[in-house]
């Protein structure tokens, strides 16, 4: 799309919470996509805009700001782009959105924008909120003050939606001013002195541009070395106080807005006690709130589990039958075993997923969307900061619940990189959709189905056990990287906790989709890659071997007078035992048999490394189920499992002759598949997030280790 | 000794007082972006449930402080 977009470039602009994300998409409508700022993990809406003349604009939803000092690498995008005329996101023209009902609050941004000197409109948003409230503005009589073009629009009901479009072409036809405006902000005797500086020096023509230049300079990427260093001389020459500057430009700010927004403004006496306030009360409350936040979880899985069953079957018996259509359809070679056994199970075990994630994403979005996500920030914050994190991990690590990939890109809002460093790093060990079937028929295999006095299933006890021990590994880690990494920098909370609203559907479901997206895209083109070279290792093996197993096989078969089916069942069997990944199981026996694993289990833990649900599967094989794996990881109790639970229990080591599958193995493999890294997807999305394969590596070697080490506990404690 | 002024973590719930100034100039920078400045009325409502972060109302705008960043505003006597 970039190639094909048109070429004028128009940015959103706004505070958060200003209701921007809604604007952009009433603006665009479904013709948008999300990418990421190069070199930066940020991410920037990208949408068509298309003009009623016929003409067209790319419009960027900017990550939103209060100021052009920013505090976190969202925040950082916003300056960067805009003290860069040469970036490719420099916009022609910015639309600046505002929430009418709190403009004060607003027009800081907007005043630091103005003197960038780029052609700006004024949108002010949730007009529909302002007359409610019975809030007026005299939106000429700003137009007059500014100097730019003022607009009342609701991106809610998509009031005025057109009228923002049609004045935004008319700004950016209007031939531009020449010569500099007189600034908003008159700069002080030093930041002038700094500012004629910079400019003389690099050549810049905007004095406020120049000025940021200043306060920038140390982490501006763009900026050459040579200019950095001239950039910092200066700085140090003058003997320039950034912070102090700051503070006192936005001091000097306010003072001259204030008076402005007070005479086009017209608000009623403000209510002390307004609904929000009320639901804060009972949802923020000291015991109540941590209370009703867990209700909500639970109610939030309780969700996930009831309403993703039919779809998850539907996609399981889907790719079932296309997959036995095409094995009798097509010729019996081993393209068609690639494209059943390999790309078809690789992309079944992708899609089976998406109704669980679209459930999670959906309620987590609403709850963000409602204004719930900040109080629940607010109330785990200190929490959190025991454990090296921030209340803004708290929706990292809920998402996570779901798929690690979207959850660690959430982290971006966290602006102190140790702590998201920290998030990115124990996400993983929250439970995620893909350990669940694991989880089931390990737990259903192993796990007497009784009640502990006559109420609690032993079995779903076990389940919410791997639960807690993927939490508390979480915690426990980040406890430890923080005392490990000890880093002192400035970390913020500061967070507003917006009014609570009725979410847009729209919203909603464009943020549903665009996680599903990151899962899909982001963490299935690996998955899938993955499961097609797993294929290939279980589907040869070295010299004349699988040849070999076939004729053992059928020999055997023979003796034993085995019908087809059976015979089939044996067949693969020792295919898979004698093949590359049946050689691999047998070489890490050693390492694993501590564990209480023998090799047929080690072949399992292999080929689940792309998709842990596989695990089953294999296992199926290797006990000569002969039945297809569909059978197995069917979530209810039956005749299949049954049987491979017996063929389990009479599976003895080669050596000691002791059984292989006790109760000890299968916690043991429990505690293991929750504590491992098994997904190729996460260790890529976390070496882009961090900037190198350092964290991946060091991530999946304390996985490893804790999964390794707590398997050998469990087995330890057990047998 | 006696203190010679309060901030926001003095303040008692359903309290408020106008902010004077702050005592950090990386936290002065973030929140007087978002418009507790010198001068915001600030109200206590609530502290979290765990303690350390305060949930205020500066102008009628909610805000979340956490110990330090209320800590940094001072606050008229």
């Amino acid at each position: 799309m970039t190639d094909m977009s048109p070429t004028l470039k128009i940015a959103l602009i706004g505070n958060p919470n200003s209701g921007k994300s809604t604007v952009f998409n009433q603006m665009t409508g479904l013709r948008q996509r999300t990418g990421n700022f190069p070199g930066v993990t940020v991410e920037v809406k990208e949408g068509l805009l298309k003009f009623p003349s016929g003409h067209e604009a790319t419009l960027y939803d900017f990550p939103g700001t209060y100021s052009l000092y920013p505090t976190s690498s969202d925040e950082k995008v916003v300056a960067s782009v805009l003290t860069n005329p040469a970036d490719p996101y420099f916009p022609d023209a910015l639309v600046y959105v505002a929430d009418v009902t709190k403009l004060e609050k607003h027009l800081l941004l907007f005043t630091q924008l103005l003197d960038l000197n780029i052609p700006l409109l004024f949108a002010l948003n949730m007009s529909d909120s302002a007359t409610d409230l019975g809030i007026k503005v005299n939106a000429s009589k700003l137009s007059e003050s500014f100097g730019v073009p003022v607009v009342s629009i609701s991106g809610r009901t998509g009031h005025n939606t057109m009228r923002l479009i049609l004045d935004l072409e008319k700004m950016v036809n209007r031939p531009p001013v020449s010569g500099n405006r007189t600034p908003f902000y008159p700069l002080t005797e030093s930041e002038k002195q700094v500012s004629e500086a910079i400019r003389q020096n690099l050549g810049i023509e905007n004095p406020y541009r120049a000025l940021l230049l200043a306060h920038h300079g140390p982490w501006l990427h763009f900026l050459k070395p040579t200019e950095k260093e001239t950039v910092l001389a200066i700085v140090s020459t003058k003997n320039f106080q950034s912070l102090r500057a700051q503070v006192d430009e936005t001091l000097e700010r306010y003072d001259r807005f204030i008076p402005i927004s007070q005479a086009a403004v017209v608000s009623p006496p403000a209510f002390p006690n307004t609904p929000t306030d009320r639901i804060d009360a009972v949802l923020t409350h000291r015991l109540g709130g941590p209370l009703i936040f867990f209700g909500v979880m639970m109610l939030i899985f309780q969700a996930i589990f009831d309403w993703s069953v039919y779809p998850m079957d539907w996609i399981e018996n889907g790719f079932a039958l296309v997959s036995e259509f095409l094995t009798v359809q097509m010729p019996e070679a081993w393209y068609t075993e690639l494209l059943t056994d390999g790309i078809l199970a690789g992309l079944g075990g992708i899609l089976v997923f998406v109704p669980q994630i679209a459930i999670l994403f959906l309620l987590i979005t609403i709850l963000e969307e409602v204004g719930y996500m900040a109080r629940v920030v607010f109330m785990f914050d200190k929490t959190m900061r025991r454990f090296g994190m921030n209340g803004r991990s708290m929706v990292s690590l809920i998402s996570g619940s779901a798929c690690a990939v979207p959850a660690i890109m959430s982290s971006r809002t966290i602006g102190n990189w140790q702590e998201r460093l920290i998030t990115v790093m124990v996400t993983p060990f929250i439970s995620c959709s893909a350990r669940i079937p694991v989880y089931l028929v390990l737990i259903g295999l192993a796990v007497p189905a009784i009640k502990l006095g006559g109420v609690l299933n032993l079995q779903s006890l076990v389940f919410g056990a791997m639960y807690v021990l993927g939490v508390l590994a979480a915690f426990a880690s980040g406890w430890a990287m923080k005392r490990w990494l000890h880093r002192r920098e400035h970390s913020f909370l500061a967070i507003e906790l917006p009014v609570y609203r009725i979410p847009h559907w729209r919203n909603v479901v464009l943020n549903v989709w665009e996680k599903v997206k990151a899962f899909i895209v982001g963490a299935g083109k690996i998955i899938l890659i993955v499961s097609i070279a797993l294929w290939g290792l279980s589907r040869f093996g070295p010299g004349n071997a699988m040849d070999q197993a076939d004729q053992t096989a059928q020999t055997e078969a023979q003796q034993l007078s085995l019908d087809t089916v059976e015979t089939e069942g044996l067949v693969q069997q020792r295919r898979l035992e004698a093949s590359w990944a049946g050689q691999a199981g047998k070489f890490m026996e050693p390492a694993i048999r501590p564990l209480g694993y023998d090799w047929k289990i080690g072949i399992a833990l292999l080929t689940s490394f792309a998709a842990r649900e596989v695990f089953t599967g294999t296992l199926a094989v290797l006990y000569n189920m002969g039945g297809s794996e569909a059978d197995i990881n069917d979530r209810s109790e039956n005749a299949a499992k049954a049987t491979l639970r017996e063929r389990m229990k009479s599976e003895k080591f080669g050596d000691t002759g002791k059984p292989v599958y006790t109760l000890a193995t299968a916690l043991s493999l429990l505690v293991f598949y929750a504590l491992s890294m098994q997904c190729f997807s996460t260790l890529a999305v976390v070496r882009r997030e961090t900037g190198s394969w350092k964290w991946a590596a060091l991530q999946f070697t304390f996985m490893s280790v804790a999964a390794y080490l707590g398997a050998w506990a469990v087995y330890v404690l057990f047998s | 000794m006696q203190r010679r002024y309060r901030t926001i973590t003095d303040l008692k719930i359903n309290e408020s007082a106008r902010a004077i100034s702050f005592d950090d100039s990386e936290l002065a920078c973030k929140l007087t972006s978002m418009g507790l400045l010198p001068g915001t009325r600030i109200e206590m409502i609530r502290k979290s449930p765990f303690g350390s972060a305060y949930y205020v109302k500066a102008d009628g705008v909610r805000l979340a402080l956490r110990e330090e960043e209320a800590a940094s505003i001072l606050l008229e006597v």
